[in-house]
Order: structure tokens, then sequence, then C-alpha cells
């Protein structure tokens, strides 16, 4: 056991740290448009524009703590969030299970971010139960496309999206999870309605999208009809890794100390508030845990195993530990807490804080349920058979 | 022993109740919340028509003479209901401050605020303050048969929409003793005064108030001079036990939407409840607001039956248990609506909103606690 960096991975955050440096991106522009200069100079460093692709797709073929170096920098330099849906979930699925034609129609255009997608998996009455999912497509008698009928909820960035990717079923005459099938679709047609859905912020970031007759050429199904499930799934897995955020967690407990120290309290500040300090020293010390938990998993993927069952924990704890942070910056803000319209009222960070909060709370619920996830862990990794619920 | 309402608060609660079923369904409230004010002052006439805004007050002011125990069964349904006129902040801290003033303020300022034409509000918060009622650094001078006034007061609950303003001015010592700060009445519109008004993420409105150099005549004067605190501690204790009685009705709304939904709600081919972790986590719910309603009565009984001091304890027991059971309930009302639960269109959201403020006012659940356990 070493936990020191080696030569190689020291000279690698380096040169991390300085492009950087030298590359400042603003925050707040962070659905990808407005970067795409940024992401050119990435490009240029050999794939570090898409860092988890693999080489064979441009990628910069990273080792698991190359990987993770990226991260703990980035996160340190505040890089601005790039929504997922293009270059984390369906580049890969592309990859995977599309073919050549799809592979080269598509690719470039995601990793140059030019075109924004939006994930169309959630319905009304699939949501946990995702398998359950009604939207259906029709194969056409000349069997040249597809007429899909259904509706997509909880479809984030739906009002801004060029594409979709969404599963629909094509077949309920087996298990619910075969018969489902992987289609792509532009947003921009019509038989598309997209309607905001307000979520507690008062912020419109997802939707309900009606399809009505919407036609999809065959030649835009990915993989065999059918199949669908297959290739969702093992996307799902890594996108839950992906959420559990451990090293902008880091940097925001540090954001958080430096709020509460800055807020007066008594003849002190917030920070010599014995509750207030213990709350953050209980979380710190929950953090440092799973930033090792996050380490082990790592180690264990360089040497080429499959994920420990450590790396299972990780959603779960990287998630409810995100929503304490959120949780004490509300805390720091005191009275202000509250304000929400007009001016900013109070420190700079209040309002910030309820909105962050607020969303928040959506972590535990998105990307695999808390509850959810812990039956997965419950029958996968402990091993419990169950007789019935 | 014996927890029954009185048979005229069994008709405060079923007024009451009537009252939100016909006025304030969510989209009803949500126009309200969008208007310029923030609530309806046509609702706010029929609270005077209805007595309710004399509820605490002395009979011989025209009031109904009743007690905390009158205002918590009331606010428990504005709780549920989710209302918006100032009712906590005109009849329960700017009332209940001039409710302890002389007689002659009393005569002259009570009648209008029961007959809802004068609109209360109590700026007691400050830039500095925190909770601490006592940290206060805006400024009473005296000059002849005036005080002049000069200071910055916060987060003043539908301080906009107040046509009198009841305030905290230290009139001796230093920025936090608890000696030396004395209460004043002072008209919303005196020159020297600038009000910035703002929606507050519950929906209600706030307002940043600054005075400069605003004179206000002596006999404006609430309590003896020098003396506010001990005022300024029983109104907090009132508004406390209100909002608590408030937080337990949204609590009450919570919970029970919580287990209808998960009844009705089905995933992988069961309705939600049949799951044994929700059925627990609801059942956790339950108790938690059952708890905060037993520290509710505890504290209220204790004031109406002792007095706010002797019940002190209690009253911060009660606001600290009221900030961490309420926000457990209200995380966990979202959890279980999932998705459906971070939607503005249902009402989960709101009730959880509105505990959030609550916790944010009179001290949360930390600053009771430490105050708890000296
Ligand atoms: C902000 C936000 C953004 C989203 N973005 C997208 C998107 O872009 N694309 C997309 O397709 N979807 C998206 N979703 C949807 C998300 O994936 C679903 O909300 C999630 O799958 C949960 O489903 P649900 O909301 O229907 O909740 P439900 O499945 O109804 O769950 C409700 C509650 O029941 C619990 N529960 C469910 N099943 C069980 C069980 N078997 N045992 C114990 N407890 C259980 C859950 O844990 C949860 O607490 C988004 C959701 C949110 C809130």
């Amino acid at each position: 056991m070493n936990i020191e960096m080696s030569a190689s991975d020291l000279a690698f955050r380096d040169d991390v740290r300085s492009f950087l440096k030298d590359n400042v991106c603003k925050p707040g522009e962070d659905y990808g448009r407005g970067r795409l200069d940024w992401f050119a100079k990435a490009a240029a460093k050999g794939g570090w524009d898409v860092p988890k692709w693999p080489q064979a797709f441009g990628g910069p073929g990273w080792t698991p703590s190359q990987h993770y170096i990226w991260e703990q920098e980035t996160a340190r330099a505040s890089l601005p969030w790039d929504l997922p849906f293009g270059v984390g979930m369906v580049a890969p699925i592309i990859m995977g299970y599309g073919n050549a034609e799809q592979q080269a129609r598509f690719l470039p255009d995601i990793r140059a971010r030019k075109v924004n997608w939006c994930q169309g998996y959630s319905e009304p009455g699939a949501g946990s139960d995702l398998a359950s999912l009604k939207t259906r497509a029709e194969l056409s008698a000349d069997g040249s496309h597809y007429v899909v009928n259904g509706q997509k909820t909880w479809t984030t960035a739906g009002h801004i999206a060029d594409w979709m990717f969404l599963l629909v079923r094509t077949d309920d005459s087996g298990r619910k999870q075969e018969g489902i099938t992987f289609l792509l679709l532009p947003m921009k047609q019509s038989g598309i309605e997209v309607e905001p859905i307000i979520t507690l912020g008062g912020a419109h970031s997802v939707n309900s999208v009606f399809l009505t007759d919407v036609k999809v050429p065959v030649a835009d199904r990915i993989g065999e009809e059918g199949k669908g499930w297959t290739y969702a799934k093992g996307l799902l897995q890594h996108e839950r890794t992906g959420l559990a955020g451990i090293s902008r967690s880091l940097v925001a407990l540090e954001g958080l100390k430096a709020k509460a120290a800055s807020v007066v309290c008594g003849d002190g500040n917030l920070m010599d508030d014995p509750e207030f300090r213990g709350k953050v020293a209980t979380l710190e010390i929950d953090l440092l845990a799973t930033e090792f938990t996050e380490l082990r998993s790592l180690a264990s993927a360089q040497a080429g195993a499959a994920p420990g069952p450590e790396s299972s924990i990780l959603k779960l704890k990287g998630t409810e530990i995100q929503q304490r942070i959120q949780k004490l910056t509300v805390e720091a803000g005191g009275i202000y807490a509250a304000a929400w319209g007009g001016n900013q009222v109070g420190p700079g960070f209040a309002r910030a804080g309820m909105a962050g909060y607020l969303a928040s709370r959506a972590y535990t619920i998105y990307g695999g349920a808390s509850e959810v996830q812990r039956d997965v862990i419950a029958k996968n990794v402990l091993g419990i058979k169950r007789s019935s619920t | 022993m014996n927890f029954d309402l009185t048979e005229e608060q069994q008709l405060i609660q079923g007024s009451v109740a009537r009252f939100i079923k016909d006025n304030y369904a969510l989209d009803t409230r949500q126009q309200l919340v969008a208007s310029a004010t923030g609530y309806s002052d046509t609702y706010w006439s029929m609270m005077a028509e209805l007595g309710w805004l004399g509820l605490p007050f002395a009979e011989e002011n025209g009031g109904f003479g009743g007690n905390q125990v009158d205002t918590m069964v009331l606010m428990e349904q504005f709780g549920k209901g989710l209302v918006l006129e100032p009712y906590l902040a005109s009849v329960v801290m700017g009332g209940g401050a001039l409710k302890r003033a002389s007689d002659a303020l009393k005569e002259a300022v009570l009648p209008a605020v029961i007959d809802g034409t004068c609109k209360l509000c109590l700026g007691y918060a400050e830039p500095q303050s925190r909770f601490d009622l006592h940290d206060v650094a805006t400024t009473a001078a005296a000059d002849g048969g005036n005080f002049i006034i000069s200071g910055h007061k916060s987060m003043v609950l539908h301080g906009g929409s107040a046509s009198r303003i009841v305030i905290s001015a230290r009139t001796s010592g230093e920025r936090t003793d608890v000696n030396g700060i004395s209460l004043f009445l002072v008209e919303a519109e005196a020159d020297g005064i600038q009000r910035e008004s703002f929606q507050t993420v519950d929906g209600l409105r706030a307002a940043e108030i600054t005075f400069k150099d605003v004179r206000v005549p002596a006999k404006n004067l609430i309590g003896e001079l020098d003396a506010g605190y001990a005022i300024l501690r029983a109104v907090a204790n009132d508004a406390i036990l209100a909002l608590a009685a408030e937080a337990v009705g949204a609590m009450e709304m919570l919970y029970k939407d919580t287990v209808a939904y998960t009844q009705e709600r089905v995933q992988f081919d069961h309705p939600l409840a049949d799951f044994q972790v929700l059925q627990h986590r609801m059942v956790d719910m339950f108790m938690e607001y059952e708890q905060c309603k037993s520290l509710l009565f505890r504290a209220t009984l204790e004031t109406v039956q002792n007095s706010d001091e002797l019940a002190q304890r209690s009253i911060h027991a009660l606001k600290h248990l009221v900030g961490r059971a309420g926000i457990f309930i209200g995380e966990n009302a979202v959890q279980l609506h999932g998705g459906m639960g971070m939607a503005e269109e249902l009402r989960v959201g709101h009730y959880f909103k509105r505990i959030l403020v609550i916790d944010s006012q009179f001290g949360n659940a930390d600053y009771h606690l430490q105050r708890f356990a000296i």
C-alpha cells in the first residue's frame, strides 16, 4: 500500500494545472456552446475535451489515476459543468453499439459540442421502474422507419436540445426488459411538443416531451431492435459513479468554511460556533472517507480488476454529502436564507445557497433514487435474496 | 389534565379550515404570490370581518381576549393552507409589541390593527445580528420631545406593505447589551425611511428598511425606556409559538400527502407504499410530527398557564425540534414523491419551503439547541 503519486502522475498533474491556468473558463458558461473555443484548445492537447472517450475515438487514453487527477484539478479550477448527455451519455452508446455510419455522422458534432442532446428515458409511469416504459415505436409496413407515440418526462434540457436519445417499446410480449429499443431523434420536428416543468426554486431545466406520430428512420436505431435495455443499463451504472462528485465536494467544503467564516456571529464568526463547526467537521470526516473509497475503487480499476463492492456506495455517499454541504450553506445564511426575489440582500452566497439546496434534493432522486440504490446493493453486493417485496 | 379545545376554539378552527378550503387552492395561492403585495387585500378584509385580527387583543381594546392557545389553533390551520396574509407580522409580532404598550398607545393604534386598516410589522433583525434579539446597532437618540432613529432593519416580514413599523433601537449601552434597547412605533411613510420589499423563497414578502435620522415622537415609545428587550423577548416567544403551530400544520399535510401519494403511485407492479423501507420512513415522519405537536402543546400551555419566562426552555426545545423535524419531514416528503416532489405544481414543495423559512426566523434549530443546553 502506498498513497504517493508516481513521478509521471505528478508531471501530468502539473501539465493539467498549467493548462487550466492558461485557459480559464468562466463559470456560468456551462451549456457547452459558449465554450467551443475552450474545447478546441483542450482537443489540441490530445483528447482533453473528451477525457473518458476511448483512444480509438480520439480520447486521451488516460490511466484511472490520470482521470482522478483531472477530476481534482478541474474541480479546483471550478471548471463549469459540461452537460453530460452528449459526450458523457449518448456517445459511449454510439461507440459501443452504433454502426460505422452512425459513428461518423454523430460523434464529431457531439465532440465539438455543436449539438445538444437530451435523455428521454423516464415517463410518467416509468421512473425507478424504467423498464415499464410505454412509449411505442411501430415499424412501418415497408420497414423503413418507426412511428413513435408516447410521453417522456423530467427531460433535462429538452427545451434546448437538438437531439434526443430515447428508449421505446417495440414489443410487449415478453419480459418488460425485452422489447425495448434505443432510438435517436431530432427535437425540432412536428409531432414533438416540449412543455416546461418548473421545479422548486422556480427554475426551468426539466420538461415533459410529447411524441405524436414521430417518424424515426430505422437508420437512427442504435443496435438491434429489442436490445435497448442492455445498451442503456451499462451506461446507467457508469452515470451513477459519475454523479458522486467527490472532487467537487472537497472544493465546495472549503468554500463552505470560507462562507461561514465571513458570517458575523456574536463577537466572532460562524466557524467559532461549536454547533456549526461540529457539523462541518462531521461532514469533512465523511468526505475524507469517501475520497478514499473512491481511490480504492480507482486502484482496483487501475489494476484491471472488476470494480469492488466499495464502488457501489459512491453514488449514495457522494450525493448525500453534496446535499449536506448545501444544507449547511443555507444554515450559514442565517436570517438571509429566506431572501429570494429582488436585489441580493445579506451575504452574497445566501440566495444561491438556497437555490443550490433545493436543487440538490433531486440528487438522491435521479440517477437511481437512494432507496432503489440501496436495494441494488442489498441484492448484488450483499447477496440478499428476497422472496417477495 | 385535558388537551381538548374549547367550543370557541373549535369554532375558530372550523371557520379557518373552511376559509382555506374555499379560498386557498394552490393555483389561487400562486397567483397571489405573483401579485404586487404577495397576498390578497380581500382575504385580509375577510379576516378582519371574521374577527381573527382581534383574536389576541384585550376586549377593552376591541379584541377577542384570546391567548396563545387560540392563536395556535388559527396558525395551525394557516400552516395547512399556506396562507400568505400578514397575520403573523401585524397581529402577533407588531400587535404583540403594542399589546405591551401604554394604554394611550394601545387605544390609539389597536382598533385600526383589529379592523385591518393598519398593518404592522416588526423590525428586530439587523445585518450583523444573526439570531440575537439583543444585538441592536440601530440607535434612537432623545431630542426634546422626539427620538431620532438611524439604522438598518433586515428581513422585516411584510415590511413593504405595513403602514406602521415597530422597531428595536438602542437608547443606551453597547451593541450586544440586553439593557438599553427600546421599542418604538414608527410611521412607515415617515421622512428618512427607505423600504425595499422582496419575495422570500416561500412566496411571502420581507423588506430591508433603513432609517436615516427619522423623527419619532416620544409618545411612540413602547414600554419603558431602555427596557424593550423583555417585551421583544416575549413577542419573539409568541411568534415562535405561532410559527411552530404553522409548521406543525404544514408537517401534517406533508406526511399525509406522502402517505396518500405512495399508495397511488405504482412502480415495479406495486404501490410504492408496499415497500417496507418507505413505510418505515413515513412512520418516522409521522412520529416526528406528533412529537412536534406535543412540544407545541407543552410550550404553549406553559406560556399561558405560567409565563413565557418560565416556559422559555420549552420554547427553545420547540423551536429546535420544529426546525430539525420539519426539515426531516420536508426532505423526505420530496424524496418519497420522487421527481414529482421537485415540481412546483405539487404542494409538498411549497410546504417544505415554508418550513425552511420558518427555521430561519427567530433562531434556527442550532441556535435554540444551544440556548436550551445552557
Ligand atoms: C431534476 C431532475 C432531472 C431529471 N432528468 C432526467 C432526464 O434528463 N432524463 C430522464 O430520462 N429522466 C430524468 N429524471 C428522472 C429521474 O430519473 C427519475 O425521477 C427517477 O428515476 C425516479 O423516478 P420517479 O421520479 O418516477 O420516482 P419513483 O420511481 O416514483 O420513486 C418515488 C420514491 O419511491 C422510491 N422507490 C421506488 N421504487 C422503490 C423500491 N422498489 N423500493 C423502495 N423504494 C422505492 C424511490 O426511491 C423514491 O423515493 C430527472 C429527475 C429530476 C428530479
